[in-house]
């Protein structure tokens, strides 16, 4: 398990490398020059140079990634451009907050999904299945924006029950910032439900179908402790995956989310960042997002292991 | 002899020629009682000082009176009042913000030496009087007494010095260098003894109290040993000071108790900015009782506030506009009457009461919006498809033509875009679209290196300014460094030098019907239309004072 554990960080520290050159190449093809992104395009050309030279701008490429990376790797992401502050006193507000909002939609809809899919395999064919399967499919299907402004426009702004913005006052409680986040949390639910809901559905269907299913109830169990016991330890495996792969577009990829719900998550503060050229700042974000994926995607691994020994004795092999 | 009628003689007797001047276009009706006052303070007599002449002349200053007062009730002592606004893109300090939603900031804990109001009128702040030389090359300020920063410290003559001399020098990259170049230089400003500052101009410039007001809003005064950490401390003398300061999310201000004014003391107990990330968010918290005050909205994003009973809008007259550049040096615009017909050939009337629902002024094809007092009358420009298809058949192109327009995704713009281009057609000229991204649009914002300023044809957003200098200058002199038009022409050059120097409105007024007219006939760039400032807040919000710059001042505000 140790040895399989560590082959896992290892691909993804080689993992991580390449995506810092790619993040890094990728960020210097962005239009627009540095100072003026900053001083915005009314600015004198003096200033703007002036501004380049002190940020560094002007720097041969291979030395200002070199200049990056080393100091990400003694925990020193540089500084905004835009905001001239440390990246990290910007990104780490940003990405709390993103962590904060992934956490309250996964707590919501990862067991609901689940419940739904494997309540639907049970009867497979069944007005519930159908009802579970179809309503599942069409919430996934309509955009996450529409589901937003529909949601604001019920419950901020008719019935008045939810604010209209994510961003609680300064200074809130858990419970005030709860309730906050309860929009945009369900907005992210009805997106991924009919997702996770398919795959728990169709692995429990291939469970149930399984030569072990069969003989546990031949051997006389009871439905619960099969589907308990054999059912979902078998099912969830694909469902593990799915969900590993939705965190990193829970931390990084709600743009749409965050800028309707006028939230200050990572996804917005990547989009900003890109726009006013702030490269220091874009790449450490990206290059996070990139760390979260990966993780999430190694304590996929690791559970699907725990789960299938054949995983973990395959990879030791 | 009338005791009033003494005073009058004994102010004149002490009033400069120009201030005379002034006093005797009053009397003898050449000039309107808001004129007069404004006219006034810009040369640096006071407001009671004209108000008192406006009476003494036999005028009543009751109108005047009225426009200083809120128009709403008066507000409650206490309470948190909640302003939204949008979030500013980068980092708050007053040497280099340049953004709107940055501004509105560093206008609520710091001040300036003159308050540029509604109607452009110079209003003292932390300057008492001003004065400019025989030539305007030289101005002196008078500060007031007795003020503080929020640290206790007290705010004299080096203050201010410090102050201009920091942003006028380039090695600090300040955004109120595009004011500054060529009008004041490092250095430039002198604190003669503790409460006079003396500004040695680079060449005179009788709109330079503007240029220390809240239209260049880069110019709070900080302390002279400020470095650079405003989002620390937000120190200014204002009436607000900080206590909470959270990135992306607002900030929380509460009153300062040593403020030098009593009576302009914050009202609330309390004032939180909250930021949003885009105008959609903004309009939904404000319909959804997020915040009480929404410092600005668009037409086209704040549709729904423009009907809405429980909204108070303020629409204010403004210099904002879009400039549609034509490049005066390149096919199919190198000929003048091709220019001439373009500009016939756009609705304006369709832009102003289709795209800005009527709350935008006609453009004349010149920087001189209606606002500006200097603005002379000129014949207003119509659409004319006959005529400007008779120009384009003299000038060779009776077929039409194809030409590129380009712009950003930005505001309001692709939609001019989109109905200059069906404007257009009726007379065969067939306009491509290219509609970027703000960054590709402005490039390196060098010639040769951005589509602004290279393109045949482009659309790019101005903001208002308190005087036309910046944009008389930058985009359309020969040697401006924003000409995307690229227009060289002596004589406009030479006005424009004449025009800026001018301290006499008279004289502003006579150089600018002819730059107005020579405009209005090279036509480098289409000025289609000037659109308002609108702000808004709930009916049971008052005393909210918003100028066109977009400054939002809530000191006075408070809940009915």
């Amino acid at each position: 398990m140790g040895r399989f554990i560590l082959k896992r960080v290892l691909l993804s520290i080689v993992t991580l490398f390449i995506l810092s050159i790619i993040v890094f190449v990728c960020a210097q093809v962005l239009p627009g020059d540095v100072g003026r992104s900053i001083l915005g395009p009314f600015a004198d050309q003096k200033s703007v140079d002036a501004l380049n030279e002190e940020l560094g701008a002007n720097d041969p490429l291979p030395v200002q990634y070199w200049d990056w990376i080393s100091g990400v790797l003694t925990g020193d992401m540089g500084e905004s451009r835009a905001f001239r502050q440390p990246v990290e006193d910007v990104i780490g507000p940003a990405l709390v907050n993103s962590a904060k909002l992934a956490l309250i939609a996964f707590i919501i809809v990862v067991p609901l999904a689940i419940a739904g899919g494997v309540w639907a395999a049970l009867k497979e064919g069944s007005f519930r299945d159908r009802f579970v399967s179809i309503g599942g499919l069409s919430a996934t299907a309509v955009p996450d924006f529409v589901w937003a402004v529909l949601l604001i426009i019920i419950f901020a702004l008719t019935l008045g029950i939810f604010p209209s913005t994510a961003t609680a006052p300064p200074g809130s409680g858990f419970f005030e910032q709860l309730w906050y986040l309860i929009l945009p949390a369900l907005c992210l639910v009805f997106v991924l439900f009919g997702y996770i809901a398919r795959m728990a559905r169709a692995g429990t269907i291939e469970s149930l179908d399984a030569d072990y299913t069969r003989t546990a109830v031949i051997k006389g169990l009871p439905q619960k402790t099969v589907v308990r016991r054999h059912v979902l330890r078998n099912s969830l495996l694909p469902t593990i995956a799915v969900v590993a792969t939705q965190l990193g577009y829970l931390i990084g990829g709600l743009v749409v989310i965050e800028l309707i719900f006028n939230y200050n998550g990572l996804g917005q503060a990547l989009v900003e960042a890109a726009q006013q050229n702030d490269i220091p700042m874009l790449q450490s974000g990206i290059l996070i997002v990139g760390v979260v994926y990966l993780v999430a995607t190694l304590c996929a691994d690791i559970s699907y292991s725990v789960l299938n020994p054949r995983v973990r004795l395959g990879a030791e092999q | 002899m009338d005791p009033r009628q003494q005073r009058v003689d004994a102010i004149r007797a002490r009033s400069t020629e120009l201030e005379n001047h002034i006093i005797d276009e009053y009397r003898g009706g050449k000039i309107g009682r808001r004129e007069f006052v404004r006219r006034g303070a810009v040369v640096g007599m006071s407001v009671p000082l004209l108000t008192f002449l406006a009476t003494a002349c036999g005028v009543s200053t009751e109108d005047l009176e009225a426009e200083d007062k809120p128009q709403t009730a008066k507000p409650k002592q206490g309470g948190t009042l909640r302003v939204g606004q949008q979030q500013p893109p980068g980092a708050l300090d007053p040497v280099l913000v340049n953004s709107q939603a940055g501004l509105t900031i560093l206008g609520q804990t710091g001040e300036f030496l003159i308050w540029s109001d509604r109607e452009l009128v110079p209003q003292p702040r932390l300057a008492e009087s001003w004065k400019p030389n025989e030539d305007g090359s030289v101005w002196t300020f008078k500060l007031r007494k007795g003020v503080k920063f929020h640290d206790g410290k007290v705010m004299d003559a080096e203050d201010v010095a410090s102050t201009f001399d920091r942003l006028a020098d380039p090695d600090n990259t300040s955004n109120a260098l595009s004011a500054f170049t060529g009008v004041l230089s490092k250095g430039g400003a002198k604190a003669v003894d503790a409460s006079t500052v003396e500004f040695h101009l680079d060449a005179p410039n009788g709109n330079f109290p503007f240029l220390t007001s809240s239209d260049n809003y880069n110019t709070i005064i900080l302390p002279k040993d400020y470095d650079g950490d405003w989002e620390k401390t937000f120190i200014g003398t204002g009436p607000w000071k900080l206590d909470r300061f959270e990135q992306g999310v607002g900030i929380t201000l509460v009153p300062n108790r040593d403020y030098w004014a009593p009576g302009r003391r914050a009202v609330a107990e309390r004032q939180e900015i909250v930021f949003y990330t885009n105008e959609q968010s903004l309009v939904l918290g404000f319909q959804g009782n997020e915040v009480d005050v929404v410092v600005q909205f668009s037409v086209s994003g704040g549709k729904a506030l423009l009907t809405d009973e429980t909204v108070i809008t303020t629409e204010l007259q403004s210099a904002a506009h879009r400039q549609v550049h034509l490049r005066t040096d390149k096919e199919p615009f190198r000929d003048k009457r091709v220019r001439q017909a373009m500009a016939l050939l756009v609705d304006r009337r369709a832009l102003v009461d289709g795209l800005l629902d009527t709350k935008a002024d006609f453009g004349n094809d010149s920087p001189f919006a209606p606002i500006y007092r200097s603005t002379a009358e000129v014949e207003q420009r119509q659409q004319d498809v006959a005529k400007a298809k008779e120009l384009l058949a003299s000038a060779g192109k009776e077929q039409g033509f194809s030409v590129p327009l380009s712009g950003w995704q930005g505001f309001e713009m692709p939609d001019l875009a989109q109905l200059i281009q069906q404007d257009v057609r009726e007379a065969g000229i067939r306009v491509a679209l290219n509609i970027t991204n703000q960054a590709t649009y402005f490039g390196e914002a060098t010639y040769g290196n951005s589509p602004w300023l290279d393109s045949t044809m482009g659309i790019t957003e101005y903001g208002h300014r308190g005087v036309p200098n910046v944009v008389l200058g930058a985009p359309l002199k020969s040697d401006g460094t924003w000409n995307g038009a690229h227009f060289k022409n002596k004589r406009y050059d030479a006005l424009v030098e004449d025009y800026v120097a001018a301290v006499d409105l008279d004289e502003q007024r006579r150089y600018a019907k002819q730059i107005q007219e020579l405009l209005l006939d090279e036509v480098p760039i289409m000025f289609t239309y000037f659109y308002y400032f609108l702000s808004g807040a709930k009916d049971y919000v008052a005393g909210v004072e918003t100028n066109a710059m977009g400054h939002t001042d809530v000191s006075r505000a408070g809940f009915t």
